[in-house]
């Protein structure tokens, strides 16, 4: 914001509050409409509170007060393209589907999805566009699958979803999705069948325990047998491929000792059941099998709701080019899926060029902080290599493809990145440490118990204290401790717009002993604007606004960059307040100057520097005197400053890695605080990489394809908002708000979240001892067993909803 | 006491129906999305409402 008191507070006064635009809630910069009619941000929204005050569905507002935002609302975004490319046949064998019924459906991922009033629209427009038969929305993935007839066409829904506001793009039905899917369901089924008959064995001992015998008790016995069956050989099943391929890599997972007590377990029961012995653990053995079913089952939903969420919307690469047709010299719509080299393309201003090519026509500046983090805008004209991952600011260019895909430099870093060229080695969870020691110890004890039990009462007594031994050691709530606390933790993080892809990424933040930050993106905005706006005193008199308003009118008639970043400063003055210009005159290189009420105004660069790599100075001129400095530049984030002093506390050390020039970074460096030599500059993608695995605990945040490399090879690797989607593949885990202050907030809450692990642990240790323990002097029986077992869990689940607590609390 | 020879297996048999049921549901897609249908409770209200305005007219 503008720095000078003075200016500032009398700017601040001349204007009137920003009003909220009736449809999305965003302030609404334009204040000429009278007072009583609704106002809105955009023609947009305008269109869309038409649009549906003209059909009745006006409950649309006041479905919206009720529910309450899942996400942000966003304004809507006026109709530009014709969508024809979803009904080409091509695009539809790839990305329609045809079902049972001869409908063919299609998926969406819809924009600004982000309260039940949405859910409700969407799911309203069958009775607005012909041939759709239903449009079902998920809303945690805020997509929408569309089923047509036969004959419909994808090209009038998705027009209605972007003129309603929801800007759809296409989703391929991946194998991927559809095997993850399936999966899920397999898992639900065996976890609901072990559940199903749990309760009925339980009913079944609990008339045994209570007193039910002779051939009563057989008759129960025989039927828990029955109904452990299917929980032995289908619903366990996971566990038994996951303790074989431990143990095929002579490796031991908290799977093996689970194994090992479910199958000496069942044989040990099954043998008493055959001798008439009461020493039967099919009740504890089928609730072992389903508690932990359940909660690994939620912890696999959590995991992977963070990677499907609807906050990651924003690393969307575009799906729609425009290319230019050979035959009819027109440009229409394709999928990015048909490009190829050779193609024609158009890119409009604010769009982010997809491939690699040269410029055939036209100029304009491009933003490159997403690919090489440089902070200035590059200027291309005809003939100028251009490449994917770059965004055009300010006016059309037609480019001829030189490469698309995995051909791009953009590409080459993905494929670097999928193929784990320097991915990081998997690290030895607490989990698994912990399990290695456990099985061990049961074993020996367990060997024990039955040679010393055999030997002093014989091998019937012997037996039946190994299996008590083995049963009540059975890692039921040890096997819990760690889903149960990182399911919590996940979800916690997720409400933040923390979204950590894996259970073991938050092991690892515990451990992190440095930071590693990207500069332009991460801790600067990365885009060219207005830094301070120093008034000279000695020169202003008289109605500063008015001077305000002659620059704006001044730079509102050029393209420069400097232009643009001052008219962006200033939202909230339309255009029509603006005065009129007489002479006005525009020099390259230069600045602007003009008449406006009698006197000449001039804006013009500072002659020592062209746009300088740290700051651009613009000097701001009233009939030859100068009555301002404009400073422009990369802005440094507010909470940058105060996020690295919370970091620095937390006693990490802070670096910055930036692929910008020197001056820069050496300025955000001085900024910040950051000691000079923890700050590097001209980093490459692979330089970057090389400094971050010279450091194996290091944290690294970053948003761009010059950052994932980095980011995979980094023992944490942070994808920051507004990065590309190239950084989401590499990375573990995303921040869906800009900046670093989630940063400190995910190493906290990751730090709480071990305290958690290590007492569940604590816990079940301790209920191991005690019961291996009671085991040894033969005081366990099943129904000892099958109380222990719950309780254990049930202790470990309180541990996890309490220790999380403050995580939660203090969202 | 003989009912118990009636009510065990017909509890078993009730048990079995209903997760038979619930492998049904899960198989079909029925748990895929747990949210939005948590949403969509608020939803009904209106369509209730306008399907007794519609009787109504």
């Amino acid at each position: 914001m503008i720095s000078s008191p003075g200016v500032y507070s009398k700017v601040q006064l001349c204007l009137p509050p920003l009003p909220l635009c009736a449809h999305c809630g965003s302030a609404v910069s334009s204040n000429s409409s009278e007072v009583g009619t609704p106002l809105f941000c955009c023609s947009g929204c305008e269109t869309v509170y038409s649009i549906l005050n003209s059909r009745g569905l006006e409950q649309y507002y006041s479905l919206k007060k009720m529910g309450g935002y899942f996400n942000k609302p966003s304004p809507a975004t006026e109709l530009n393209q014709t969508y024809s490319y979803l009904d080409d046949p091509e695009f539809r064998k790839l990305y329609a589907t045809e079902n049972g019924a001869g409908q063919i459906q299609m998926t969406f991922f819809l924009e600004g999805v982000h309260c039940v009033a949405c859910i409700w629209l969407l799911e309203k427009l069958p009775r607005f566009v012909d041939d759709v038969i239903s449009v079902s929305l998920d809303m945690s993935h805020s997509t929408a699958l569309v089923r047509l007839c036969k004959g419909g066409a994808f090209a009038a829904v998705a027009q209605e979803f972007h003129r309603l506001g929801y800007r759809p793009h296409p989703v391929r039905g991946g194998e991927h999705e559809e095997h993850q899917r399936r999966e899920n369901r397999l898992m639900l089924i065996r976890t609901g069948l072990a559940g199903a008959c749990t309760g009925n064995i339980m009913l079944l001992a609990l008339s045994v325990y209570g007193g039910a015998s002779g051939h009563w008790a057989l008759v129960f016995n025989w039927l828990s047998f029955a109904l452990f069956l299917p929980v032995a050989f289908f619903s366990a099943v996971p566990f038994y491929k996951a303790a074989w391929t431990a143990l095929r890599t002579r490796s031991v997972s908290i799977d093996v000792p689970i194994v090992l007590g479910i199958i000496f377990g069942s044989i040990a029961s099954f043998a008493n059941l055959l001798t008439g012995s009461d020493h039967i653990y099919f009740d504890s053995l089928s609730a072992l099998v389903f508690l932990l079913l359940a909660s690994r089952y939620v912890l696999k939903r959590a995991q992977q709701n963070a990677l499907q969420s609807s906050k990651l919307l924003h690393f969307l690469t575009p799906s729609v080019v425009r290319r230019k047709n050979p035959r009819t010299d027109l440009y229409e719509e394709t999928s990015m899926d048909f490009i190829n080299a050779g193609d024609v393309i158009e890119v409009r201003a604010g769009e982010s060029i997809p491939i690699d090519g040269t410029v055939l026509t036209g100029s304009a500046n491009l933003n490159c902080a997403l690919l090489t983090g440089e902070s200035e805008w590059v200027k291309v004209g005809v003939g100028e290599n251009v490449f994917a991952g770059t965004v055009n600011q300010d006016s059309a260019l037609s480019i001829k493809v030189s490469a698309s895909g995995y051909g791009t430099r953009l590409g080459q870093i993905l494929k670097a990145v999928e193929e784990g060229a320097h991915r990081k080695a998997p690290i030895v969870t607490l989990a698994d440490r912990v399990s290695k020691r456990f099985v061990s110890a049961v074993l020996v004890l367990s060997v024990g118990v039955f040679i010393g039990a055999w030997y002093l009462a014989g091998i019937q007594e012997g037996l039946n204290r190994a299996l008590a031994m083995v049963i009540i050691t059975c890692p039921c709530a040890l096997a819990l401790a760690t889903p149960l606390a990182l399911t919590m933790s996940l979800g916690r993080a997720a409400k933040k717009g923390i979204l950590i892809k894996g259970a073991d990424v938050l092991e690892r933040l515990s451990q992190i002993d440095s930071v590693f930050l990207d500069k332009t993106g991460t801790i600067t905005t990365g885009n060219f604007e207005v830094l301070e706006w120093r008034t000279v005193e000695e020169n202003a008199r008289g109605s500063d606004a008015d001077d305000l308003l002659a620059a704006l009118a001044l730079e509102s008639r050029s393209n420069h960059p400097v232009a643009r970043a001052i008219l962006r400063h200033f939202p909230q003055i339309p255009a029509t307040r603006l005065p009129q210009v007489d002479e006005f005159c525009e020099t390259v290189g230069t600045g602007v100057s003009g008449r406006i009420g009698g006197s000449v105004y001039e804006l013009r660069q500072a002659d020592e520097v062209a746009v300088s790599r740290v700051e651009t100075r613009v000097s701001f001129l009233k009939n030859g005197s100068k009555i301002a400095e404009v400073l422009l530049g990369d802005r440094v984030r507010e909470d940058s400053k105060s996020s690295i002093e919370k970091l620095r506390a937390l006693g990490l050390d802070v670096h910055i890695l930036s692929g910008d020039n020197e001056l820069p970074v050496m300025n955000v460096v001085s900024q910040l605080g950051v000691p000079r030599q923890n700050a590097m500059a001209r980093m490459t993608p692979e330089r970057k990489c090389q400094v971050i695995q010279e450091h194996p605990r290091a944290l690294m945040a970053g948003d761009g394809a010059n950052d994932a490399v980095a980011l995979s090879a980094a023992f944490v690797g942070v994808a920051v908002h507004g990065g590309m989607e190239v950084s989401l593949r590499a990375a573990d885990a995303y921040l869906s708000s800009s900046g670093v202050h989630l940063i400190h907030e995910m190493i906290v809450g990751a730090r709480e979240t071990m305290k958690v692990l290590y007492r569940n642990l604590g816990f079940s240790l301790v209920y191991n001892m005690v019961g291996g323990g009671l085991a040894l002097f033969g005081k366990v029986d099943p129904l000892f067993a099958a109380v222990l077992m719950p309780l254990s869990a049930f202790t470990v689940f309180i541990s996890s909803i309490v220790g999380t607590k403050r995580l939660r609390g203090a969202a | 006491m003989s009912i118990v020879y009636f009510m065990i297996p017909f509890a078993l048999l009730l048990g079995f129906g209903f997760t038979a049921a619930f492998i049904w549901m899960a198989a079909k897609g029925q748990y895929d999305d747990l949210e939005t249908p948590a949403h969509r409770i608020l939803l009904s209200e209106e369509s209730v409402q306008s399907s007794h305005e519609r009787q109504g007219t």
